[in-house]
């Protein structure tokens, strides 16, 4: 749905270039790695030196000398190497070589003997990024490779970030990076996670180099910041730069958003006078602002879809707004400006704004400006609160961005220059799903159902998809979603999709052969039919990372269960309630009569980040709700 | 043979004929189609292929005196919704080598929407075609259809023309949209002799009329290639420009309202289920001049042990016979020199992931490298073990992952793996590409797939290398539990033959701190101690695993009574089948049997009231079985269960038969054990 715009930030996977002296030797031979460096170890990266030579603005040479020990089949990813190259990066060297265990050469590539193919960035239409890349069969464990490569670009808006560690179960026995700025154009930087780690800096005006030793192999946690709030990260970039031969100058947000606006964006707003005047018959009827972006919002929608292009310089600046409007498709640049373009024929201000798209949030950071981002969003203001509109999205409701983009700081391009915000946060109180469920019992164990559960906030993102898939994975996805019921039919689905209010309701039938348990005289029966907590969350021995809830949410229950009439309902547990600092719990069941109970459950999680000591509170805090959530009541045979 | 047969049974052609119906020119989009809000057999379909016509015939090119191949598509889609619209872009592939390239060429597009009364036309332009070097051997082109409205009908063109005449692409039939009408139309000159099959479980109609071609052929004054006997001949002054007549055989389709193609849990090689036309040349015959390609199995056999790449592989023992003289000096066991080669080519070879049923880079090369594709490694094997003084011979193999050809044809083969014959023994079949592997225990891309073992006298037969006896999951767990409902035990896990190969080749390497992970994840146990594991190396003895567990939300504790399903964490939970049918076989791999035998000790003051009862059934056709025995010995509580798929394959007639057997065992597996305070 939602793309990326810059290929070369996806996967910054640092490369490698420089000569093999005698003292490397010692580091081919992976059998006496040192044991703290392969523990949980799948690679160990041996040493890595990156050397950026910035001649000009025009002209980067980036030279790469990895030299990776792959400890087993897992670890084959940290050293498949590869360089990327287009119209403005060139590859000047580039050779593999592969050791085995012993240091002795086993295998060299050269550069012809790579293999050549486009990127495929998964979303894509077309673009004219190729990499260069080998492929290696690896003959035994370990083994090590020897990568060295140099690339030169004429591009120097973006310089590669010093990323020495870039996954779990890698170690870094060594890494290096080191930028030399000749002509001493002004360089800034920022680091970030340095403190814990044996770290050197070096910084002049002609150079800045940083250098790392001995870092362990971490494993990944759940519940866990992301890769780089937790491991060393250094940002480069350089007051003047060139993007693909478009010249720039930026200090702070404020200017390189002035740049950027005024270089890469304005100016492509023209539409034909066919589509003012079809826009301004649209809005004629309606008063307000937000109304008038709504209606537009709205055109575009069904007028547009999301095809991805990057070509060139078209990476950065999105086709103008003319070609949409003729084409009827474009990029997240592409719809963004025609948005952007529809919406100023009618006086209305609006900002194209720069965001990293995920579900797993990503700041712009904040005081570091520098080419970030890979994907666009408008903002438009209004008096109370900002309206975010994503406008790749043919089916979201308006001013609805989900969880591609939501909480998170975004650059806001405006005529006056770059600025900093943040976009709109969806709190708990805000994220709903309430069930409700009259439920019918018989004696020879079976259970039917008439569900209907209503989701708000970002449970109608998550849950609104369903209405656009065939029957047959309907019924899959709900069959899948209550794996635990054995045997559930689901007899009858109906959808129901609010955009104004930004509602999804589903309506279900539903029924099973055998939802109850007999055992003699007793029928048990689970009274938690439909929101059995199905987290499962591992126990550490030793957590190392802070616990992050990344959003909060409410779930409400309330079924009236119908128990068939050859049995009693004896006594029913009382209710039960847990309250953490991470949210809250109920549990409860009522007599009605003395053919019905009433099932109440309630459910908060609050999103925030909390310190690593507390992981194993929550842990048991879900483990309990776990228990509760299935257990079972029995009812006697009268 | 009883299971190639189920395979062969689903894929086999129906023939019928039909008549073919009205003309869907190009550009002729009617408002009706742009109309139709819903597509009527499917209402939920987002789009729908409402025309597609392929044509594949042979065009005479005079300039180079020889034939072209060529494929012209036109699609005609309908959008009813923006979550069609991911079928308004398409691409395609065209293969190139050092020597030649195919091209494409008449790409055409048109986007149609309807205002009113009116059918605005929006042509696809220069601006949404995009062409790109996809690989070494391929060129891609890619294209998207502008202005996209609901209920926009698109459509697009194109011709490919090809000089690699003796290969006709697979033709798909199906899609995972519906088709409305299907046409295909493939003309094929007598010079050309295809045989053709089809696979899917969809009736096709295919119709074969006889038509007349010509072309206008000149001799080439200086050294002139003569298309009747396919070779260059010499000068012929005086011949002239002349026309040369020819017959054709037209292979027509016409097929409506074909449902899409959904795939399926354990579906095996689906390709062999979709709905599909394949074409493999049999022999060219031009004159009197005729070369097979393939016509018997005789045939194929001789010619794949005269080919270079795979019998000339066979022959070469100077690379290694330093190596393996050196590795079964001495020996004089054939059981034991079978074992040290095949041994010896596992360690020292590693595959690169490619099938293939000919060598590429050779097995001198590959040897070298210790790296090579599925024949480098037991072409090489087969010929060590020969070179040994061992009965052995390849055999070709249709993996999984390529559609099985019902004809003799080299083409239908892409691996390779060795057949032994050792004194008082059966065949024993080896895969030195596998890691894992054991003599008859074979990956599952091999055992899913078709085999055919070739000697050297020509003789050729079917096998069936899909394991006679299932393979076994042997669990004992033994637990206590006090009066709060808290379980502790003890859990011993044997993994046996195919089930312990998988285990091998799924967490083999894993450490200890991963398995650890994995148990926890699986059973969804937090309190997991003492793990312990054996055998993940020693291949040929089970896979065996320990663990004491400590679980506090098994029992449930109400009043004076406790319930329980006796299995925990063992029992089966979710039903792996959730379609309500199925249209195509469903594929285990192999048959397999879990075994579980449970021991409970209860606690003290506690009496049992309720324990499941002992039971099981049966599956038709001996298919599978499973039993539940439940006993007291001793004031303990013993539970043993079975459950048994012995047919790798079932047949979609039987899906709900197995879909129900799962069922019914969730059901038996979660029967409650009571306890009672005294």
């Amino acid at each position: 749905m939602q793309k990326t715009i810059q290929l070369i930030l996806v996967a910054v996977f640092l490369c490698a270039s420089i000569k093999i002296s005698a003292q490397d030797n010692i580091n081919l031979q992976s059998i006496i790695i040192d044991s703290t460096l392969t523990k949980d170890a799948n690679a160990v990266v041996r040493s890595e030196e990156v050397l950026i030579e910035i001649n000009s603005i025009n002209s980067v040479r980036v030279k790469t000398k990895r030299i990776v020990t792959v400890l087993n089949k897992f670890g084959k990813g940290y050293a498949d190497s590869f360089e990327w190259y287009s119209p403005s990066t060139k590859i000047k060297k580039l050779q593999a070589t592969i050791y085995d265990g012993f240091g002795k050469e086993v295998k060299k590539y050269k550069k012809k003997d790579f293999s050549d193919r486009s990127v495929y960035d998964g979303i894509s239409l077309m673009n004219d990024d190729r990499m260069k890349y080998f492929e290696y069969t690896p003959v035994d464990y370990p083994y090590t490779l020897v990568f060295e490569s140099e690339v030169e670009k004429s591009s120097s808006a973006f310089i590669q970030s010093w990323k020495p560690v870039i996954g779990y179960r890698l170690s870094v026995e060594e890494s290096s990076y080191k930028i030399l700025n000749p002509t001493k154009i002004p360089l800034r930087s920022k680091e970030t996670n340095f403190g814990g780690y044996a770290i050197g800096v070096n910084k002049l005006d002609s150079e800045i180099s940083y250098s790392i030793k001995g870092v362990k192999a971490e494993l990944p946690e759940v519940n866990s910041p992301s890769f780089y709030e937790i491991f060393p990260k250094a940002m480069l970039a350089l007051e003047n730069f060139a993007l693909e031969g478009v010249e720039g100058s930026a200090t702070d947000w404020k200017s390189f958003g002035k740049w950027r606006y005024d270089n890469l964006l304005v100016g492509r707003d023209q539409l034909p006078e066919e589509t003012i005047q079809k826009i301004n018959k649209l809005v004629s009827n309606v008063n307000t602002k937000e109304e008038k972006v709504k209606l537009i919002y709205e055109y575009v929608q069904n007028k547009t879809r999301y095809i991805s292009i990057q070509l060139g310089i078209g990476g950065w600046v999105p086709f103008p707004a003319s070609d949409v409007d003729r084409l009827g498709y474009g990029d997240c640049k592409a719809l963004t400006n025609y948005t952007k373009a529809l919406l100023s024929t009618q006086g209305i201000q609006s900002y194209y704004t720069v965001v990293y798209g995920d579900r797993n949030k990503e700041d712009i950071d904040f005081d570091f400006a520098s080419m970030q981002g890979n994907h666009i969003i408008l903002n438009v203001p209004n008096e109370e609160e900002d309206i975010w509109l994503e406008c790749t999205n043919q089916t979201l409701p308006f001013n609805f961005i989900g969880d591609f983009t939501d909480n998170r700081n975004v650059l806001v391009l405006k005529p006056e220059g770059g600025e900093i915000k943040r976009t709109k946060k969806y709190g708990p109180e805000e994220n709903i799903l309430h069930t409700t469920a009259t439920v019918n019992l018989t004696a020879d164990k079976a259970m039917n159902a008439t569900i209907r559960r209503k989701s708000k906030g970002l449970v109608y993102n998550w849950k609104y998809g369903i209405q656009f898939k065939t029957p047959k994975d309907q019924q899959l996805h709900y069959k899948e979603h209550w794996g635990y019921i054995n045997n559930l039919e689901i007899n009858s689905i109906k959808h129901g999709d609010d955009k104004d209010a930004i509602k999804f309701t589903e309506d279900l039938e539903v029924s099973c052969s055998s939802y109850t348990k007999k055992a003699g005289s007793r029928l048990l029966v689970a009274p938690n039919l439909f929101s059995c907590d199905q987290s499962n969350l591992p126990k550490y021995e030793n957590r190392q990372t802070p616990l992050v809830i990344s959003r909060g949410y409410i779930n409400t229950d309330e079924y009236v269960i119908n128990i068939p009439k050859e049995y009693a309902i004896g006594n029913l547990p009382e209710k039960k309630s847990i309250e953490t600092e991470f949210g809250s719990y109920t549990y409860e069941l009522e007599k009605i009569n003395e053919s019905q109970i009433k099932f109440k459950r309630f459910l908060k999680i609050i999103d925030g980040t909390f310190p690593k000591e507390k992981y194993e509170e929550y842990r048991k805090f879900r483990s309990e709700i776990k228990k509760i959530d299935k257990s079972k009541i029995v009812l006697k045979q009268q | 043979m009883k299971i190639l047969n189920k395979v062969i049974l689903v894929i086999t052609l129906i023939l019928t004929t039909n008549t073919f119906a009205q003309d869907y020119k190009f550009g002729k989009v009617s408002k009706e189609e742009l109309l139709e809000k819903s597509y009527p057999l499917d209402s939920a379909a987002n789009a729908v292929v409402l025309y597609e016509n392929k044509k594949v015939y042979y065009e005479y090119n005079p300039t180079v005196r020889w034939f072209l191949l060529i494929t012209e598509v036109h699609r005609r889609v309908k959008l009813y919704n923006k979550n069609g619209f991911d079928y308004a872009s398409d691409d395609f592939l065209l293969y190139k080598n050092t020597k030649a390239e195919e091209k494409v060429s008449d790409l055409k597009g048109i986007t149609y929407n309807i205002d009113g009364d009116k059918i605005i036309k929006t042509k696809l332009k220069k601006e949404g075609i995009f062409e790109n070097e996809f690989s070494e051997n391929y060129d891609q082109i890619k294209f998207t259809m502008p202005d996209l409205k609901d209920n926009s009908v698109i459509e697009y063109k194109y011709k490919i023309t090809s000089p690699f005449v003796y290969n006709i692409d697979r033709l798909v039939l199906q899609d995972q949209i519906p088709i409305k009408k299907l046409e295909v139309k493939v003309e094929l000159p007598e010079y050309f002799n295809f045989k053709k099959f089809t696979t899917g479980y969809l009736p096709i109609d295919l119709k074969e009329t006889p038509s007349d071609g010509s072309f206008m052929y000149t001799p080439n004054r200086a050294k002139f290639f003569d298309v009747e006997s396919r070779s260059y001949g010499s000068t012929k002054p005086k011949e002239k420009t002349r026309a040369v007549d020819y017959k054709i055989n037209v292979n027509t389709i016409l097929s409506t309202d074909i449902p899409a193609f959904k795939k399926e849990p354990y579906s095996g090689n689906t390709s062999n289920y979709i709905s599909s036309l394949v074409y493999e040349l049999q022999f060219t015959k031009f004159g009197n001049s005729v070369e097979n390609y393939a016509t018997s199995w005789e045939e194929i056999i001789r010619k794949i042990y005269s080919n270079a790449n795979f019998g000339g592989e066979l022959d070469k023992t100077n690379y290694y016979k330093d190596d393996v003289q050196k590795l079964i000096g001495g020996v004089s066991d054939p059981v034991k020199k079978a074992s040290l080669i095949y041994n010896f080519v596992k360690s020292k070879m590693s595959w690169n992931g490619k099938h293939s049923a000919v060598s590429r880079a050779g097995v001198r090369k590959a040897y070298k490298e210790g790296t090579g594709n599925a024949a480098e490694i037991n072409l090489m094997l087969t010929s060590m073990l020969k070179y040994a003084g061992i009965k052995a011979n390849p055999v070709l193999v249709t993996s999984n992952s390529k559609v099985v050809s019902l004809f003799p044809t080299l083409d239908g083969f892409d691996y390779v793996i060795s057949r032994v014959k050792l004194p008082n023994q059966g065949a024993v079949y080896l895969d030195a590409t596998d890691k894992y592997g054991e003599p008859n225990v074979l990956p599952t891309r091999v055992i899913q797939g078709v085999a055919r073992v070739i000697e050297e006298n020509g003789k050729t037969q079917n096998i069936n290398l899909r394991p006679r006896n299932p393979s076994l999951n042997r669990n004992s767990i033994q637990y206590e539990m006090d009066v709060d409902g808290m379980v502790k035990g003890k859990s011993n896990i044997y993994h046996l033959d195919y089930l312990a190969h998988s285990f091998r080749e799924r967490y083999g390497i894993y450490d200890q701190g991963s398995h650890i992970k994995r148990i926890k994840e699986k059973y969804k146990i937090t309190e997991l101690s003492n793990y312990e594991i054996k055998g993940t190396s020693e291949l040929g003895k089970p896979v065996n695993e320990r663990f004491e567990f400590m679980l506090d939300d098994q029992v449930e504790v109400i009043d004076n009574e406790m319930f329980f399903s006796p299995l925990l964490f063992l029992s089966h939970k979710e039903n792996i089948f959730k379609s309500d049918d199925r249209k195509y076989p469903v594929d285990f791999g192999h048959g397999f049997s879990n075994m579980y035998m449970v021991n409970i000790k209860i606690p003290e003051g506690y009496e049992i009231i309720e324990l499941p009862e002992s039971g099981g059934f049966k599956l038709p056709d001996d298919m599978g079985s499973f039993s539940f025995n439940s006993k007291l010995v001793n004031g303990m509580i013993q539970i043993s269960v079975t459950e048994t798929i012995n047919s790798p394959i079932i047949l979609p007639s039987y899906y709900p038969v197995i879909k129900e057997y799962y069922n019914q065992i969730i059901q038996k597996e979660s029967d409650q054990v009571v306890l009672k305070k005294i």
